[in-house]
Formats: C-alpha cells, sequence, structure tokens
C-alpha cells in the first residue's frame, strides 16, 4: 500500500478528514466572503458571477485527488460519483461544461493568483499574499 | 425593435473585447460520450417490455432477456466556435424502429450565448418537456436503470428541430431557468408507418434552490399518424356516413391537438434524495388522455445508492366506445361495421394503465462508471397491456409482470 493510501486510512480510523482544504480567491478580488449556497451555485455551474455581479471562473483540481474530494464533501456535500453525474446531466444536454481542472495545488494558487475572477481551492500551506482566503458562511 | 438590435450588438461588442481580454480560451473540440450496457428479463412470454413506442421488440416474447431494450452508445461533439458561439453534434446508437443500429443525429445545433444567462439555440436539440428529459439517455446521470415509464412513455419522442430560448435568472440563492421552444419532428413507427410533430411548442421552468428543485411544463403540438391499419380504420368508419365520420373525427390522429402537462420536484442534499413527477397528456384521439406519475427515493451508503420507485399510469378517457349502431344494417355492413367497432375499442383498450413498485441499487464502482440492478413488478389493470408492446394472440391484458434488469453505465 502506498504512504497516500496509509494516510487515507488512518484518516479513516481516526475519523477525521484526509487534508485541510480552503477556497481562495486573488487578493485583488474584492469578495470577501460567499455561503455555501453561493459557493455550491458557482461549483455547480448555476452562477457564472459573484455576488457583486463581476463575473467568476472557478477551477477545479483532478477527480482523484483527495483535495477534490474533500472540497466537494466538506463544502458540497457531494462525492465525486454525484458531481460526475450532475456534470453528466449538462454536458449531456448541452446547458454547460465543468470548470477547468488543473494538475494540482500549486497550479490552482498560480491560476487564481493570476486572474481576479478566478476562484479556487488548495490546501492551506500553499496560500501566499497573492491569494485570499475566502471564509464560507 | 431598435433599441433591442442596439441593445443586442452593444452587448456583442462588449463579449468581444471580454473575449479579446480572455486569454483562457478551452480548447476548440471536445469529445464525450456515454453509454449503457444492459439487459433485461421479462416473465411475460406473449409481450415485449420495449424501450419506447418506436421499438419493434423487447423482453419478453422476442427474448426472455434483451439487451437491446437499454442498451446505446452518444457520441458528443462539442466545438467552441468563439467564447459565445457553440457547435454541438450528439450520435447515438441504439435499438432504431427498423431493428438497425445506425447511428442517429440525436443533436446538431448552434448554441449562441447573448448573456451567460441568456442563449439562443438552432438546430436540432433535446426535448425538455419532462424533468428527466434532457438526459433520459445518459444511464450514468440518473439513479434508475431508465426513467420509469408511467410518466417518461407520455412523451417518447426526445428531440425536435428548431428553436429554443433559456433564460436564467437569480434572487435571494434562488435560481430560476425559463426555456421557450419552437419546432417540428418526424418519426417513424416499426410498423413502417410514420409520426408527423408539426407547432411543437414548449415552455419549461424549473427553479432550484439549494438542494431543492421544482419543474413545471407544458408542451403542445400538432400531432398526424399516418399508418397502414389505423389509416384503414378509420377510412373504414368515414365509409358509414356521418355517424361513422363522427367517429373518424373523434379518434383518428390527423392534425390532431396533443398537449403535455408537468411538474416535479427534487430534493438531493447529497446523503439521499427524494423525487417526484406527475404529468398528463390529452389529445382528441384514440391515443386518449392519461395520467402518470411516479415517487422514488434512494439513501446513499458510500458508493452504493439503493432506491425504490413507485408508479402510476392511468387513462382518463373512455376506453371503449360502442362505435357505429349495427341496427338496421344489411347483415354484409353490419358484419364489417361490427369488425371495425372491435378494432376501435382494441385501440383504446392497448393504452397503457398500470400501477408498479421498484426496486434497485447503483453501485458506483468506479470513477466513470456504474453498475445497477432493479426489480420492477408491473401490476396491469384489468383488460390493459400496460406498457408492454408486441402482444402475441396468446397474450392475457391485465395481471403481473416481473422485470429484472442489470446495467452498466458509463460516461467519458
Amino acid at each position: 500500500m502506498t504512504a497516500i493510501g496509509w494516510g487515507l486510512l488512518l484518516g479513516l480510523m481516526l475519523g477525521t478528514a484526509s487534508a485541510e482544504v480552503v477556497v481562495v480567491v486573488s487578493s485583488e478580488n474584492p469578495v470577501q466572503s460567499l455561503s455555501h449556497a453561493e459557493l455550491a451555485d458557482i461549483y455547480l455551474g448555476r452562477m457564472h458571477n459573484f455576488p457583486n455581479g463581476e463575473s467568476v471562473v472557478p477551477v477545479d483540481q483532478r477527480e482523484n485527488s483527495p483535495t477534490h474530494h474533500e472540497f466537494y464533501s466538506r463544502y458540497l456535500g457531494r462525492t465525486p460519483a454525484l458531481i460526475k453525474a450532475h456534470w453528466s446531466k449538462l454536458i449531456f444536454s448541452g446547458r454547460g461544461r465543468p470548470p477547468r481542472t488543473v494538475t494540482d495545488d500549486k497550479a490552482v494558487a498560480e491560476f487564481v493568483a493570476g486572474n481576479h475572477h478566478a476562484i479556487g481551492y488548495l490546501t492551506p500551506e500553499l496560500v501566499d499574499k497573492r491569494l485570499r482566503v475566502v471564509p464560507i458562511e | 425593435m431598435g433599441k433591442l438590435a442596439k441593445a443586442l450588438a452593444g452587448t456583442m461588442l462588449l463579449h468581444l473585447t471580454v473575449a479579446e481580454a480572455d486569454e483562457t480560451v478551452k480548447s476548440r473540440f471536445t469529445l464525450n460520450g456515454f453509454g449503457t450496457l444492459g439487459v433485461v428479463y421479462s416473465d411475460e412470454e406473449q409481450a415485449d417490455f420495449v424501450s419506447n413506442t418506436f421499438a419493434p421488440d423487447g423482453a419478453g416474447y422476442t427474448r426472455t432477456w434483451s439487451p437491446e431494450v437499454d442498451s446505446r452508445l452518444g457520441l458528443q461533439l462539442t466545438a467552441s466556435l468563439t467564447p459565445r458561439l457553440t457547435g454541438i453534434l450528439q450520435l447515438i446508437a441504439e435499438q432504431r424502429y427498423d431493428e438497425n443500429y445506425t447511428p442517429s443525429v440525436e443533436w446538431a445545433n448552434l448554441k449562441y450565448d447573448i448573456t451567460p444567462d441568456l442563449s439562443v439555440r438552432v438546430g436540432r436539440m433535446v426535448q425538455s418537456s419532462l424533468m428527466v428529459s434532457e438526459y433520459r439517455k445518459v444511464g450514468y446521470a440518473t439513479p434508475w436503470v431508465r426513467p420509469p415509464d408511467e410518466v417518461y412513455s407520455l412523451v417518447p419522442v426526445t428531440n425536435f428541430d428548431g428553436i429554443d430560448l433559456s433564460f436564467r435568472s437569480h434572487f435571494d440563492g434562488f435560481t430560476n431557468t425559463l426555456q421557450g421552444a419552437y419546432g417540428r419532428k418526424d418519426a417513424s413507427l416499426p410498423d413502417g408507418g410514420t409520426a408527423e410533430v408539426r407547432d411543437v411548442v414548449t415552455l419549461t421552468d424549473t427553479l432550484e434552490w439549494g438542494n431543492a428543485t421544482l419543474f413545471a411544463s407544458y408542451g403542445r403540438t400538432r400531432l398526424s399518424i399516418d399508418a397502414k391499419n389505423i389509416n384503414a380504420l378509420f377510412e373504414g368508419y368515414r365509409q358509414f356516413g356521418p355517424e361513422g365520420e363522427a367517429i373518424a373525427d373523434r379518434y383518428d390522429v390527423d392534425d390532431k391537438r396533443y398537449e403535455v402537462v408537468a411538474v416535479g420536484t427534487r430534493y438531493d442534499p447529497g446523503d439521499w434524495f427524494v423525487m417526484g413527477e406527475l404529468a398528463h397528456s390529452n389529445s382528441q384521439t384514440f391515443i386518449g388522455d392519461s395520467r402518470g406519475w411516479y415517487v422514488t427515493g434512494g439513501y446513499r451508503f458510500g458508493a452504493i445508492t439503493p432506491f425504490v420507485t413507485l408508479a402510476r399510469v392511468r387513462v382518463d378517457s373512455s376506453t371503449s366506445d360502442p362505435g357505429l349502431s349495427l341496427g338496421g344494417l344489411p347483415p354484409s355492413l353490419a358484419a364489417r361495421a361490427g369488425g371495425l367497432n372491435a378494432a376501435l375499442n382494441g385501440l383504446l383498450g392497448s393504452v397503457a394503465q398500470q400501477k408498479s413498485v421498484t426496486l434497485g441499487a447503483r453501485w458506483d464502482f468506479a470513477r466513470n462508471a456504474a453498475l445497477k440492478v432493479q426489480y420492477d413488478r408491473l401490476d396491469l389493470d384489468n383488460g390493459s397491456p400496460g406498457v408492454l408492446s408486441n402482444t402475441q394472440p396468446g397474450f392475457e391484458p391485465g395481471g403481473r409482470v416481473d422485470l429484472f434488469s442489470v446495467t452498466l453505465d458509463f460516461v467519458f
């Protein structure tokens, strides 16, 4: 079993989440906080703007990553399979396309830092001064 | 009109500038696919359980275990021509009316996003009369092996050619999507006939709030069915003077209005879900007025989702008609009139009336695939074949039919 596998198993045994995940925007983005519902609407393709009216570009992580799993289960209460089913409905009815996916936490940090319309999620260790954590209320 | 044109031109200019600034345009072409490999068993040997009214055969009489009812493969090519203009081509290979699996063009349309929340489509596109209509062929996107026939058989057509508008609005955490469509559709029937659907008007509204969804729709078309046995029946009636003509006018399907109204709701907080839908169809034809509903609920134990569905469809209009009065007719004509009356009552009585209980489970065993098993117990109303078709002379209407299905659904 790989180190990640043991880590996940340990996490499950202790009943704790495998990874901490925070939601971030560019430090130039005026958005201070979002509700759970707003975050869900943005990540499920129902909303294309921040509450202040500025357009929003969500960025996603790979489906098989622990960060992806943690983000969707913690903030949206949905498993990766449910998210996949949700996007299948929209893709195959021609109604929408999922957020772009980047490779890892580091790529999320770079993408969000470089685009003040972007929103992403990553491990808190990678939050630097170009990014701001958005509390989800 | 001038104002609107200016506003549109302004919006488009604005989007062009935004587009130029947007350096993260996604790759131009995307290929996606979906499919189902499935078998269904039926214990009714004298009739077929079919996928829809256009299917020539299915499980039961033709084959005890049929792979044809639920299996299909869909491929979709999406071309982002500009950030606002998208072209979509979707091909589906599945059992067709002629027992052939040649892929058909399910959709071919161009979509223009006037704003991110207002879009217009032109071409062949998805028909959206019922809550799950837009993805009813994508097994991976639904909890069941197939959407409940008690409601979904009321709208067997899945696409149309025309235009549609979709407008989304947001207020206080609510997202409302209003759609309007206009178009037409031709469909071939297994016995060599055709169905012509004209002046298709569909209005649907979907209101989403958190985990809750409310759905309502109204659809209206002008329907004509051109099939040998049906034509012969009504031509026969028309030879019997005003009384026969009145019967033919009442029941034939020649440019007749066909309406469907539906409401639905869904609540899905993630760990469990419930949904239900009620639909009513009406027409001044032998198809009659039907009312169908279903309620489904399931609980997600990790990757496994057991579910249960209750459903019912019944006919509101009369399922029999006295037909031509035989008194006073010479014996040869009386025999002919009696034959017509029997044929008409056969048609009226063959409209689906049944209830069903479905138990099933979905297992999301891999990232892109789900395995489903499902048991359906159909309870056919007295005198009705329910949703079964291809009934054989030995078929006895009414009674119970057991179905068992296994499917593998995938997307890529």
